[in-house]
């Protein structure tokens, strides 16, 4: 019965090939420092979770940004544990991932025929920069308002433009809603959206291409 | 490093199977089990509202006419306070037996009013309509209008007001 | 890379893809092990750090120190070098050059060769960087001064308890303990004042929470009331007066139930026939509704403090008479019974009653009575001991 039910899917789905070209094929024997790279994957979908269920009580205003998330530390269950995680998790993944790169680099593994693999991995350790940026304003507490106030005001130092970039930033001159609401945008919408894309084509290039091999003394 | 896992009953491939499955099942039970109560744990929260309202003196009361009244009670929601409009029709009888009625239809929750010319309760959502005493006359609603419980001190009229 | 370079990679490369293992099951276990640790200490610490409570954004408090999230504070130490003038090369070129860098770093190392003793230059600059990133976000993390603790109220409870704090200290020596208002007494400038209630239903049932916050923050000053909101030159901090908002709301409006484990937090126990009141228990509630409004630093008030229990007892002009233990005519005890204090020498006033605009409550004064008494007990242990001693004599 089940094996009747797998065939019909299998030769509709093609698990089969699926199954030899992801799963069973052969790789380099690798190390430990090897797992960073799905490590941050894990994080980053674990990222996804807890984001998702904490815009359940999230409201993106500064009327209520910071009530609704004492709610949810307060008032609904285990809100305390999805925060914590959500909290946690983003350190965690800047630094796997930034280990993952410095792996990367230490085994050479951005050459030849790579190149594009290490690509998009550098627009990730950036798009991951860009959510932890965005996600710190969201609590609108003291520390996320004053850190992004200074946050924005770098960007204003650019040359010519800066003072335009600011303003772009914060949606006007001031820090105000207008900058809430569109930090928020970002964060679950505009850069997860690019981050999903580009972890797709990360991906597709490790299966493509091989996980490398450690190099030995002569290469 | 292949041969550690190698035994008699069970291969590599197989141990290797129920460990992800072990480690699998364990984190989802972490996450997925809390967020079943962090969904749900804001439905099971009883709010209840429990007072004494006083309605004022029973002379502000004319006699045999459904006499609107509102009072305003202020609720926490998450993290919004807000203050809520209930409204009652007192209702003095000769006999100085006195009711008060929710305004409330028992339909679906639109608020009635009362028509002085035809002596009746009017509910605008679905035409229906209750007499004096609260009983249904005609239209959709299952039940006669809800009465709250009552009681006089020193001639100040109070209801018990319960929800949740 | 020229051509027979990448073959000759190729080969090696399917080489070690022989000589290798099989993505399922043996990399993923791996991973999945890893992974599994990560989860692991991640719910160790959202479980036992969990997430610090910060106070609520305030634009109006610029004493706040601004600092960014963890991985960005080696960019923010890095510009304490950069001079003012040429700040954007450190706000902007350096890191606009470094972010390009990384991007081109494939094409930028021309090096065929992988294995790290081959590459020595490139993996020391990598390794400068590195270094100089951990040592620049050590040292801000040393060098950032520590943060002024701020009192945060999360729950309700919390922000009533802290509201009538901050409403005994800024608003009691006007509007009164229950804001009741009447002829202020005692307060410079507005002495004979008549105000009107503030805990009236009136006034409750026609201001919004944003409306007393936005009295209590600028005041009115047409009237002599100062403002209290930090951003107009008070003292109250936003979260603050939402806090005292919260507490007025709670405590007069009858609309609202009090929670009642505030109601009890705050409430002043009553003591029973021959029971001895405690500093700890009675008297610190006492004093914190309806005297430490004068009776703190910067007010008139004789150098009398009274907001820990050695100020009761040892501070003022008068010190040597205010609190004498088992004598009725101690000072305050006079006062607080609605008698004036005489200069013995030139016969001038120098304490009126007290509190100035109305007395305590009978049942207070009696407290007071008690615990002078009976020596001014400071613990409730001390008041215990006392007062099964009065009962077995």
């Amino acid at each position: 019965m089940t094996q009747s039910i797998f065939s019909w899917l299998d030769e509709r789905l093609g698990l089969t090939a699926i199954y030899n070209t992801v799963l069973d094929r052969k790789v380099p024997k690798v190390n430990w420092w090897f797992t960073l790279g799905s490590a941050s994957l894990f994080l980053g979908l674990l990222q996804g979770i807890t984001g998702m269920l904490l815009s359940v009580y999230y409201v993106p205003t500064p009327d209520h940004a910071y009530d609704s998330i004492t709610f949810i530390m307060n008032g609904v269950q285990f809100g305390w544990l999805i925060r914590g995680l959500h909290h946690w998790g983003a350190s965690l993944l800047i630094l796997t991932a930034f280990i993952h790169l410095l792996r990367v680099f230490f085994y050479g593994a951005y050459k030849y025929p790579r190149e594009f693999t290490w690509f998009t991995g550098v627009i990730l350790l950036f798009g991951a920069l860009g959510m932890g940026f965005t996600g710190y304003l969201l609590p609108w507490n003291q520390r996320s308002y004053w850190a992004t106030t200074v946050g924005t005001e770098i960007a204003g130092t650019v040359p010519v433009v800066g003072d335009f970039i600011l303003r772009v930033l914060r949606g006007g001159t001031d820090l105000s809603a207008v900058t809430l609401s569109r930090f928020f945008s970002l964060h679950i919408w505009i850069f997860p959206a690019v981050i999903i894309a580009t972890v797709i084509t990360h991906l597709y290039l490790v299966i493509r291409l091989g996980i490398s091999n450690i190099p030995d003394k002569d290469s | 490093m292949g041969s550690k896992y190698r035994s008699p009953t069970i291969d590599r491939r197989s141990f290797v199977k129920i460990v992800t499955a072990l480690l699998g099942s364990m984190m989802a039970a972490v996450v997925g089990l809390p967020v079943i109560q962090y969904f749900i744990s804001p439905a099971l929260k009883k709010d209840v509202s429990d007072d004494w309202i006083s309605l004022g003196p029973l002379e502000n009361y004319p006699l045999d006419i459904p006499t609107p009244f509102h009072f305003t009670l202020t609720r926490v929601n998450g993290w919004e306070r807000s203050s809520q409009s209930y409204g009652a029709f007192v209702l003095r009888r000769p006999s100085e037996e006195i009711v008060v009625f929710s305004d409330v239809c028992t339909h679906l929750s639109c608020r009635v009013s009362w028509d002085p010319e035809n002596e009746e309760f009017l509910c605008p959502c679905h035409a229906a309509s209750f007499d004096k005493f609260g009983g249904v006359t005609s239209g959709p609603p299952p039940k006669p209008l809800n009465r709250y419980e009552i009681k006089l001190e020193e001639n100040q009229l109070f209801i018990h007001f319960r929800e949740g | 890379m020229k051509e027979e370079q990448k073959q000759e990679y190729k080969r090696k490369y399917e080489q070690a893809k022989q000589d290798g293992v099989k993505f399922w099951p043996d990399i993923i276990y791996k991973d999945l092990l890893m992974s599994f640790g990560l989860f692991i200490l991640l719910v160790g610490l959202a479980t036992f750090l969990g997430v610090t409570p910060q106070p609520k954004a305030d634009p109006s408090d610029t004493s706040y120190i601004p600092r960014p999230e963890w991985y960005f504070l080696f960019l923010f130490e890095f510009l304490k070098f950069i001079p003012g003038k040429i700040e954007w090369v450190g706000t902007f070129l350096i890191p606009v050059l470094a972010v390009l860098a990384l991007f081109a770093l494939p094409f930028l190392d021309k090096n065929p060769l992988r294995y790290w003793k081959n590459r020595l230059a490139g993996i020391s600059i990598m390794g400068v960087i590195v270094l100089g990133m951990v040592g620049l976000t050590i040292r801000s993390v040393i060098t950032t001064p520590k943060q002024e603790e701020v009192p945060i109220a999360d729950t309700i409870q919390e922000q009533i308890i802290l509201g009538q704090e901050f409403y005994s200290v800024y608003c009691v020596e006007c509007h009164g303990p229950d804001g009741e208002g009447g002829e202020i007494a005692g307060v410079e400038g507005l002495e004979g004042v008549v105000l009107k209630s503030i805990s009236s239903r009136d006034e409750m049932y026609t201001r919004s929470d944003e409306t007393l916050e936005a009295i209590v923050a600028y005041g009115q000053q047409d009237l002599g009331m100062p403002p209290n909101g930090l951003a107009y030159g008070g003292e109250l901090k936003k979260a603050e007066l939402e806090a005292l908002v919260t507490f007025m709301r709670y405590t007069w409006d009858d609309r609202v139930d009090i929670p009642e484990d505030a109601a009890a937090a705050r409430a002043i126990p009553e003591i029973k026939e021959g029971e001895v009141p405690s500093y700890e228990v009675h008297i610190s509630r006492i004093a914190q509704r309806y005297c430490i409004s004068c009776h703190r630093p910067g007010k008139e008030n004789n150098e009398y403090l009274m907001g820990t229990y050695q100020e009761i007892l040892t501070t003022g002009d008068n010190a040597d008479n205010n609190m004498i233990a088992g004598n009725l005519d101690s000072y305050l005890i006079q006062c607080i019974t609605g008698e004036s204090i005489f200069d013995p020498e030139t016969g001038e006033e120098i304490i009126q009653q007290m509190p100035p605009t109305k007395l305590m409550r009978e049942q207070y004064i009696k407290i007071f009575e008690a615990w002078v008494l009976n020596g001014m007990p400071e613990t409730a242990v001390e008041a215990e001991l006392l007062t099964s001693e009065g009962q077995t004599e």
